[in-house]
């Protein structure tokens, strides 16, 4: 059996022992996960898993009751969001965060608007913009309101806003619901193209197809606990991940 | 001993109607996430029917009680929550706010109008002052022992129907997820109005107990301020804990008779610092209370704005300055300072559009930081004496600097808590200038200067003055306010349109994801309240010199929320949006209420209707307020989108430059009066949109055909193919048929 990361991987996001907790519930329970530089790694569960609850804490918007986040080995957990994005972290959300009152373009350059701010980064502004939106594909809906456009779009929309930030961990949301076959195909051809410039890309999605085709390693949630990890061949065949999960869908996608 | 004693007593009373009041605020806050600003002036109302009951009609107390208490509380509250309240589930913030705001405002004017505030309105205690009992030589009222046992009952009963009844605990789940519990057979707008009805009753119970054992004269603003002083104590449970909420009552209830009893009584600075504890207290709880987590802005807000471009800010401008000034023309002395007074509040109304338009996030004391910029400039910028003396540029800026750094130091606590927060904190500030500053009369040392910040409760304020520019000129006045309109609209134009802009409008989106960009949340909403604090500042400073003579009420309170909620129902995303709502604020609501009130007197037939009519109109425009849930973009929205659609209209535009032309001669030469001449105009501005659109009609259809009916009732052409593919997000068909 192969190590589920291969060693000459970096690693370069990992959790450790993350458990978060809602009152009386445990959203998420002692789970540690890794991604690696130039890989898209793969979050899957169940509805209510805690898939979404583990971005917000690697992100910093939820707080663990223990646990740790690491970044390039250093302990990132006690870090604001902004900050975090600073280091190069960056994400999409479940339920769209777009900037309402924003045309595409401008959700897509206030993300170097930001950036310029902060005084890190001297770029050509319009140009990257431009060239972020070509990459995605949204050039020919620049201009309208992203409040018209449609659902799959503007999931696009978000990971262009992203990108912007050129970040070094990017983490998806179920990007691809609400996609057209077509959107779909285009956006897995881009994300591998983003990890071939050496991203680490980490995927939350229901479209089991899709994420055992891009992802080399997959981590599994059910009820807030990691369940197992590994490549999809190894999660195929998991008998505890086909007990929770995965059984009748396998079957009706051979 | 006995002092110690008398004092706790009366602190223990006095906690004991702040929690009553605070609990029904707590509870409505729960249950439908809706911060009722109103939550005193239902208290007022229902207080001024009590008196109404007993002192009017004569009728007995416990009858006007089981009246009030029994049937007028729980009847507002219902109504309240089917009217209004019911309909600002999934607004932003903001909404919400204004909506209340917008109700506290309708209910005090209406109160003013049905019971003057020329006439003097006094409550007993229970049982009368007499009825009292005397235990180791303290004295108890009667009163106060109703008081005290009512607090503990309702504290207790609030408890026990929270944790253990049914009703309860639906009531703590309707604010989390209505659907959730829609889902298990309850209905979360039953219980949302059963606790509205209930917060409600609570509101009227506190201000029948409070204004007896407050000196007893009853003041439409003055009880609506001191049932908010409960705020303070629902901040001690932050919003969800009765036993919390009880505890913090008596703190500020003991604190506040302390003060009176152990603080030298010389001077006003004890009064005023009781009177402004409950506001110093909210503010403290406000820095220690924990940060709130980042969450997804679940809610889609519905405010839809145009972005204006600089160089259409600027040819607007242009236009503005062109129309005052050939409409001073028309003016008498004294109506061109009106105008000039509006033109200034017009520019505190800007402070509001970049701050709550723009970054969406309240200010309720904007006059407030007009007050601290104008008591600056007093102290460091006036020249000369008497008739010469003027205010220099250089007091001018400093007082907008101060105002500024204020700004910043009230809203950093605020900063990073909810926007709910930050309004609290505003509000609390102006509170406490209000009654520590602008009643501050006595002579300070410091630094070996001897100054007065206030000297006999109001100041003089010169105009300004700079090089050849002198304001003493009302024409001068009116341009010079007219053009520093013009180029701070200008200037927020080129702001909203920068990356500064961009952020602000992410920050009011999503501040979860604009966080997730790497922006310092914190930071940008300094900057901005900065920003918007200095404008207010720079505003004041004119309104007050424009004013001449201010004291304290040019300044309150209710004056700022007024301004706002004016400001909100014109448009608060838009410049023009400012420029209406602070003409309205300003001197709007004044012109017209004196002008019926004008009317009134020369027809002495009439006098009722126009009186009434005055009144109404005061009314009228915090109805609008409470309208805003409906249509949160603002009037000036539906004028400049009608606008846009008849730019085709020619014909029209032509027709309308040329009536409005005869119309400024007949004017200027004195045919029609110039109010004549404004209403006029103002209605024709107004209409013209309809009759635009009345023009395009004429002929040809305009409205797109409706998607669904396509293939339907619609041949199926090329185009709306094309249309229907946009729609959905398809790429588009390739000549002959295959998708790309």
């Amino acid at each position: 059996m192969p190590e589920n990361n291969l060693p000459e991987d970096k690693i370069l996001l990992e959790t450790r022992g993350i458990t978060v907790r809602f009152g009386g519930n445990t959203a998420v329970d002692n789970v540690g996960v890794t991604m690696a530089e130039g890989q898209i790694t793969g979050l899957i569960g169940p509805n209510g898993a805690g898939k979404t609850t583990m971005f917000n804490t690697i992100t910093g918007l939820q707080k663990p009751a223990s646990g740790q986040v690491l970044l390039d080995g250093n302990d990132i957990t006690g870090l604001s969001p902004a900050k975090r994005a600073r280091r190069g972290m960056a994400r999409t959300f479940q339920r769209l965060e777009l900037f309402l009152s924003l045309s595409v373009r401008d959700n897509v350059r206030v993300a170097g608007d930001i950036l310029r701010s902060t005084g890190r980064k001297r770029f050509d502004l319009n140009a990257e913009t431009e060239k972020v939106l070509e990459r995605t594909g949204l050039t020919d809906i620049a201009d309208r309101d992203v409040s018209d456009i449609p659902i799959g779009r503007a999931r696009v929309v978000e990971v262009a806003r992203a990108l912007m930030t050129s970040p070094r961990v990017l983490l998806l949301d179920e990007p691809a619901s609400g996609q057209t076959e077509s959107e779909t195909e285009a956006f897995a051809e881009m994300l591998t193209g983003l990890a071939g410039e050496g991203l680490a890309i980490c995927l939350v999605e229901h479209d089991l197809p899709l994420v055992m085709k891009l992802c080399s390693t997959i981590h599994v949630l059910d009820y807030g606990a990691l369940i197992a990890s590994g490549t999809p061949p190894e999660i195929r065949e998991s008998p505890e991940v086909i007990a929770a999960y995965i059984g009748t869908e396998e079957a009706s996608h051979g | 001993m006995t002092t110690f004693l008398t004092y706790t007593i009366l602190g223990l009373v006095l906690g004991s109607v702040y929690s009553i009041a605070a609990s029904g605020l707590v509870l409505t806050y729960n249950t439908s996430g809706i911060f009722n600003f109103a939550h005193g002036a239902q208290a007022m109302f229902g207080t001024f029917l009590y008196w109404h009951f007993t002192e009017r009609w004569g009728w007995p107390v416990w009858l006007a009680l089981i009246i009030v208490i029994g049937l007028v509380g729980p009847a507002m509250g219902a109504a309240l929550h089917t009217a209004i309240m019911r309909g600002l589930r999934g607004t932003a913030d903001v909404t919400k706010i204004i909506v209340t705001v917008a109700v506290l405002l309708g209910t005090v004017y209406l109160a003013q109008w049905v019971w003057s505030p020329d006439e003097a309105h006094t409550v007993d205690m229970f049982f009368g002052a007499g009825a009292k009992i005397t235990v180791g030589g303290v004295v108890i009222r009667y009163h106060e022992i109703v008081c005290l046992v009512a607090a503990v009952a309702i504290a207790a009963g609030l408890r026990v129907l929270f944790t253990r009844s049914r009703v309860g605990v639906v009531m703590r789940g309707s604010v989390d997820d209505p659907d959730l519990l829609r889902l298990n057979g309850h209905d979360p707008e039953r219980t949302a109005m059963l606790s509205w009805a209930l917060g409600s009753t609570l509101a009227v119970l506190a201000g029948v107990l409070i204004v007896p054992i407050s000196g007893g004269g009853l003041d439409a603003n003055m009880l609506t301020l001191l049932v908010i002083d409960a705020f303070a104590a629902a901040m001690f449970g932050r919003l969800r804990s009765i036993p919390r909420t009880f505890a913090g009552a008596m703190v500020l209830g003991l604190a506040a008779n302390y003060v009176l009893a152990y603080l030298p009584s010389a001077g006003t600075f004890t009064g005023n610092l009781r009177v402004s504890l409950p506001m110093i207290l909210l503010f403290v709880v406000l820095v220690v209370l924990p940060q709130d987590r980042l969450r997804g802005a679940a809610i889609r807000t519905r405010e839809r704005y145009r972005v204006p471009t600089v160089r259409a800010a600027a040819v607007w401008g242009a236009v503005l300055i062109a129309v005052v000034y050939l409409y001073s023309l028309l003016l008498s002395d004294g109506a061109v300072g009106t105008f000039a007074l509006g033109m200034t509040f017009a520019i505190i109304a800007l402070s509001l559009t970049v701050l709550t338009g723009y970054a969406g996030e309240l200010n309720l004391a904007p006059l407030a930081f007009g007050a601290v910029a104008t008591v600056v400039a007093f102290h460091a910028g006036v020249q000369g004496t008497g008739l010469a003396s003027y205010m220099s540029i250089q007091g001018l800026l400093l007082g907008v600097a101060v105002a500024a750094l204020v700004g910043g130091l009230v809203a950093l606590p605020a900063l990073r808590l909810r926007g709910l927060y930050l309004a609290l904190a505003t509000m609390a500030f102006g509170e406490f200038l209000s009654n520590m500053v602008l009643r501050d009369s006595a002579e300070h040392e410091l630094f070996g200067f001897t100054f007065a910040l206030f000297p006999d409760g109001s100041l003089v304020v010169p105009p300004l003055k700079v090089g050849p520019l002198d304001l003493r000129d009302g024409t001068a006045f009116l341009m010079t306010a007219t053009v520093l309109f013009a180029l701070i609209a200008v200037g927020l134009a080129a702001l909203r349109g920068s990356g500064y802009g961009r952020r602000l409008a992410a920050m009011k989106d999503s501040p979860a994801a604009t966080a997730m960009l790497g922006q310092n949340l914190v930071r940008l909403k300094l900057s901005v309240f900065m920003i918007s604090a200095a404008i207010a500042g720079l505003g004041g400073v004119l309104m007050s010199s424009a004013t001449g003579t201010v004291a304290e009420e040019n300044f309150s309170f209710i004056g700022s929320l007024s301004l706002l909620m004016l400001v909100v129902v014109a448009g608060i995303g838009y410049i023009s949006g400012a420029l209406f709502g602070g003409l309205m604020a300003g001197v709007g609501a004044t012109v017209l209420v004196a002008t019926f009130g004008d009317l009134a007197l020369e027809n002495e037939g009439m006098a009722t209707v126009y009186d009434a009519l005055g009144h109404l109109v005061l009314v009228g425009t915090a109805l609008v307020g409470m309208g805003v849930g409906r249509n949160p973009s603002g009037f000036v929205h539906d004028v400049i989108e009608g606008y846009r659609s008849m730019r085709r209209a020619r014909p029209v535009l032509y027709g309308a430059g040329a009536f409005g032309a005869v119309l400024y001669v007949l004017a200027l030469t004195g045919v029609i009066g110039t109010w004549t001449f404004a209403l006029i105009a103002l209605c024709a501005v107004m209409l013209l949109p309809v009759f635009g659109r009345m023009y395009l009609d004429e002929g040809r259809r305009d409205r797109p055909t409706p998607l669904e009916l396509i293939g339907v009732d619609e041949p199926y052409t090329d185009e709306l193919r094309a249309r229907l593919d946009r729609e959905l997000g398809l790429p588009a068909l390739e000549k002959g048929g295959a998708r790309a």
